[in-house]
């Protein structure tokens, strides 16, 4: 077959224009497919897992993230054999400043202050900024998004009026710390004791948390963990539901609705237009070829090196094309991902979007695939027309 | 009789494969009203290249081409189609019907670009497929017409809007005999019944039979009255019969 | 002065295969726009529904949702009291303490559960919406009874009539189910206020009022009158804006169905032009015999082009076809301001279809324009000669 490069090379090359905009569909249909795979990686199969994420836990309740849970359950937690720290997450939601600016809008959690880096050891800090954080009462840490978006130093005055939990804080800046590349959200940080000891005595909020970050020694312990800790609240009033962290994101992507059909179903349309193009460009090219094909087979070529010779022409440009399209999809991914990285809520798991080398793979296969289908029907027409049919051909 | 047609000095090159060739050499013809004109000569010789010079669908490299006193050199694209469409009828070689329109939308095709209503198209096309014997065969397709067929549809097509000269391209090229015969007499009638000139470019001597005049070319040049080339004269083509524009379709 | 159309529609009919292979192409394509451009209609509809114009709700300042926000019992008294409220039969203000919490339930299209909006309302607030009762009958109050929308009653298995579901602290008996025409109520739960406030130990407090204006003018004076005073920590907003908002949930759908129409959209465009310059190939010795005729560049280039616009025109009217049977089908798309899932139907609007159309045509007028152009500009001599 491969003696017969040189022919086939001729072939795509001799007609430059169709081969280049049947190789400029195809790239451009596997580069959605790609992309499209890629989409329903990150959605559905936690894309790439960061190996801190590997090893953290989130408990919350069982029936919904909004409901409470007692923050004596920490404690609980803490013994479990493998649990390296726990920090209690408590929503905050209070106004600051303006709220009608929507860069004043961002996410506030009341947290354990010496247990949040343990949980969180990719967050660095300054290890002064961290002191001052744990010893300070009224301290407050905030990610490096949300203190350049509000053009923040340490020691800033940040005042938050609560709406559900009936408090004002009263806080101070004492860090700004940087979380991964990969999560680029806006959130402050502070103290639970402080927000305890700013609501009344008789609020029963004073000790409900949302939810717990849970560290593990190693992320093989993970679903044993997750297991005891359910077990252990399951028959209480605030049963648990505990799962890995990349589980606990892709939870949200139930909001964007049946994502998983609408997304098989676009894969899918996509492929089989691309199919059908495919397939169409090729009959064309081989009918025109006939008279060449007549005078190949009175020169000795059989039936067989025929066909494999239209599918040798077909599968390079299908993987050309789809190698093109790698690329264009891989570029594309990079493009949504940053685009998305300041999304709020859910989209966010879109940050996570890479074009990894299995996606890669798999997207050239489907591309050699198509190559391969689509030139079964005009490679059979080609090996099995007779010679006389082809010089009788008029074009 | 009027001069009709006339070139002066008329030249045409053309590069083939990055070597310039001279089709055309210094040719000075004249076509009088009412001409029937057989051009002859082997292949090479240039007879189509002025064919198309004087149908005004080529510019020649030099010279000069007055159709009707018309200088065609002066007109822009767009007016040479449109002279071409009110003044020229055409017969190719391989009678270029339209495949997906019937012999009867085939014949009406030039007449889209007149001011003739559909009605009137409608009625110029009958009557030309009438003249050449196809009246019953208006709403075939090209593919279910003989050679011969097709052929007389493709003069009904040249001859609907009435135009001043018929040009034919080696017309019986891809005919049998008989049919060959068939639009070679169609053709004299023209000439004779209705004084249409007549150009009609053939290696055949036979179909130059049923023209009036014949004048030679040779690699390009066209050669003086009653001069034919060299090796045509080995064997000279039987005179004319007058009886020839009578001959009856089998 | 123009070729006839007959000579772009037989040929294209006599390609029968080709033709149709790349229609459907581009009728795919626009079948995905009109079906991106008929969910966020759906949404949108939904959310116009569900809207008084008249109604103000009334949230804690700073609160976008009712979720997040909370409204003293004493400010709804202070609300309660403000002229320019409508009333009800009886004489009694049109203004409704209401409860709005989440419950999490299987669903069949997520069967690890789905959160739906839980609403804790009085009989007031049940006047106050278009809403009427299909089944069962409406919960009492001081009793752990619920009524779901019709969409909840489709979409999540447990949450039949006569069964009893799951949230908050327990169990719950549903005891009626209500059709709230194609809006957002479909897919709430009702319960009585008192009841769900207890169960989210938020006895003194609500997440929301609703009132009703008597008119415009009203509306926007109670407006003002609820925001500046300063007895209350209030902001309002009308139903109509805050559903109105709400449609953006459908924002990453759209953006995704859009993108990806327009990428096959432009494959597809490669595939016309691949298959228009096979056709100007195919029929040169045609070109070059109407161009003899009389025919001008000009119209030459219009007949190419015009041929691949109808190509594709008719391949819009396929994918709009294709489209079409989603106006039927009803889907959930997860709200970002109430946190739960808000129940849908598709709906293909005119305007969508018109939009496919015109994209299917300006595909195939983008698609057709280089070989068009290659058509008109062949030389006549050339064409006749090519095989």
């Amino acid at each position: 077959m491969a003696s017969y490069l040189p022919l086939i090379l001729r072939n795509i090359l001799r007609n430059r224009r169709r081969t280049g905009f049947t190789m400029a569909s195809v790239a451009v249909s596997i580069c959605l497919v790609g992309v499209l795979f890629a989409l329903t990686r990150a959605l559905f199969f936690g894309g790439e897992a960061t190996p801190g994420q590997a090893k953290r836990v989130v408990v919350h309740h069982k029936i919904a993230l909004t409901q409470d849970l007692p923050a004596v359950y920490e404690q609980t937690i803490q013994k479990i054999p493998g649990v390296r720290a726990v920090t209690s997450l408590q929503w905050f939601g209070g106004t600051y400043k303006d709220p009608g600016d929507p860069k004043n809008r961002f996410a506030q959690f009341a947290i354990e202050p010496k247990t949040l880096f343990e949980v969180y050891p990719e967050f660095h800090i300054s290890q002064s900024q961290r002191e001052a954080f744990v010893s300070q009462k009224t301290a407050c840490v905030a990610s490096r998004a949300l203190a350049e978006k509000l053009g923040w130093k340490p020691g800033e005055r940040i005042t938050l009026v609560g709406g559900m939990l009936r408090a004002t804080l009263e806080l101070t800046l004492a860090g700004i710390f940087d979380p991964p590349p990969s999560d680029a959200s806006p959130v402050l940080y502070f103290n639970r004791d402080y927000l305890r000891d700013s609501l009344l005595p008789g609020d029963p909020r004073r000790d409900a948390v949302q939810q717990f970050y849970v560290e593990t020694d190693n992320k093989d312990a993970v679903s044993e963990i997750n297991r005891q800790i359910d077990d252990a609240f399951a028959e209480s009033s605030y049963p648990t539901k505990s799962e890995p962290e990349e589980a606990f994101m892709l939870s949200f992507v139930s909001f964007l609705g049946n994502l998983k059909l609408f997304l098989a179903a676009i894969c899918g349309a996509v492929t089989f237009t691309l199919l059908l193009i495919t397939t169409n460009m090729l009959s064309m090219s081989v009918r025109e070829r006939t008279r060449e094909v007549g005078i190949l087979k009175t020169l000795g070529f059989s039936d067989g090196e025929i066909l494999g010779m239209v599918v040798g022409e077909a599968s390079l440009i299908a993987v050309a094309g789809g190698l093109v399209g790698c690329i264009l999809a891989g570029g594309l991914c990079t493009a949504i991902a940053s685009a998305m990285r300041s999304a709020p809520g859910f989209v966010s798991v879109v940050r996570g979007l890479s074009f990894s080398p299995l996606v890669a793979a798999l997207t050239v296969c489907l591309a050699l695939l198509i190559g391969f289908v689509s030139s079964i029907a005009p490679g059979l027409y080609a090996a099995r027309t007779s010679i006389v049919q082809t010089l009788q051909y008029n074009g | 009789m009027d001069i009709v047609i006339e070139t002066r000095k008329l030249s045409k090159d053309y590069m083939r494969d990055e070597n310039p060739v001279a089709a055309l050499k210094n040719v000075d013809l004249q076509v009088a009203g009412g001409e029937f004109l057989a051009l002859m000569g082997p292949s090479g010789s240039g007879k189509s290249t002025l064919l198309h010079l004087i149908a005004a669908m080529d510019r020649p490299t030099s010279g000069e081409v007055l159709v009707l006193e018309q200088d065609l050199r002066s007109l822009n694209n767009r007016q040479l189609a449109r002279w071409r469409n009110a003044h020229i009828g055409f017969v190719f070689q391989a009678f270029n019907l339209i495949p997906v329109l019937t012999a009867l939308e085939n014949v009406m095709l030039p007449l889209k670009l007149t001011g003739l209503d559909a009605k009137e198209q409608l009625e110029h096309a009958r009557t030309g497929l009438q003249l050449v014997g196809l009246g019953d065969r208006l709403n075939h397709f090209p593919r279910q017409l003989s050679g011969g067929q097709e052929q007389r549809v493709a003069i009904a097509r040249a001859i609907v809007t009435d135009p001043d000269f018929i040009l034919a391209d080696e017309p019986t090229g891809n005919l049998d005999a008989a049919s060959a015969n068939d639009v070679l007499t169609i053709l004299a009638a023209l000439n004779n019944e209705q004084g249409k000139t007549i150009l009609l470019v053939t290696h055949d001597p036979h179909a130059a039979h049923y023209a009036k005049t014949t004048r030679y070319l040779e690699k390009g040049v066209l050669l003086p009255e009653g001069q034919a080339p060299q090796d045509w004269m080995a064997a000279p083509p039987p005179m004319p019969t007058s009886s020839a524009t009578s001959a009856v379709t089998e | 002065m123009t070729v006839p159309f007959s000579y772009n529609i037989r040929n294209l009919v006599v390609r029968k295969t080709t033709t149709l292979m790349t229609a459907m192409g581009i009728a795919l394509s626009v079948a995905i726009l009109v079906a991106s451009l008929a969910l966020v209609n759906g949404l949108r509809t939904v959310f116009a529904n569900t809207a008084n114009p008249l109604q103000l709700l009334v949230l804690r300042k700073g609160s976008h949702a009712e979720l997040g926000s909370t409204v003293p019992t004493e400010d709804f008294a202070i609300v309660r009291s403000k002229p320019g409220i409508a009333a009800d039969r009886s004489g009694q203000p049109l203004t409704s303490q209401e409860l709005v919490n989440v419950a999490n339930l299987p669903s069949l299209d997520n069967p690890k559960g789905m959160n739906i909006t839980v609403r804790g309302l009085s009989p007031v607030g049940i006047e106050m919406r278009k809403v009427r009762l299909v089944a069962g009958r409406w919960f009492q109050p001081g009793q752990r009874e619920v009524v779901v929308g019709e969409a909840v009653a489709h979409r999540y298995p447990s949450a039949r009539i006569a069964h009893r579901i799951r949230f908050g602290k327990g169990d719950w008996k549903i005891v009626g189910v209500m059709d709230g025409g194609q809006s957002a109520l479909n897919s709430e739960i009702w319960g009585d206020f008192n009841q769900i406030s207890a169960e989210y130990n938020q006895q003194d407090s609500s997440s929301s009022v609703l009132l009703r204006a008597t008119d415009p003018v009203s509306l926007d004076a109670l407006k003002h009158s609820i925001e500046d005073d300063p007895r209350l920590n209030a902001s309002t907003i009308t139903e109509s804006d805050y559903y109105h908002g709400q449609t953006a949930s459908g924002a990453p759908l759209e953006f995704l169905g859009i993108l990806v129409s327009v990428i096959m959209a432009i494959g597809s465009a490669f595939a016309t032009t691949n298959i228009m310059y096979a056709a100007v190939a195919r029929r040169a010795k045609e070109i070059g015999t109407l161009k003899t005729l009389g025919f001008s560049d000009g119209s030459i280039l219009l007949s190419f082009l015009s041929e691949s616009v109808l190509l594709a025109a008719l391949a819009g009217v396929l994918g709009c076809l294709i489209a079409l049977p989603l106006n039927w089908v009803t889907t959930g798309v997860g709200s970002m301001v109430s946190f739960s899932e808000i129940a849908f139907r598709f709906h293909v609007s005119i305007a969508a279809l018109f939009s496919g159309i015109i994209f299917a045509v300006v595909l195939g007028a983008v698609g057709g324009a280089l070989p068009a152009r290659a058509a008109a500009k062949k030389e006549i001599l050339s064409a006749l000669r090519e095989a």
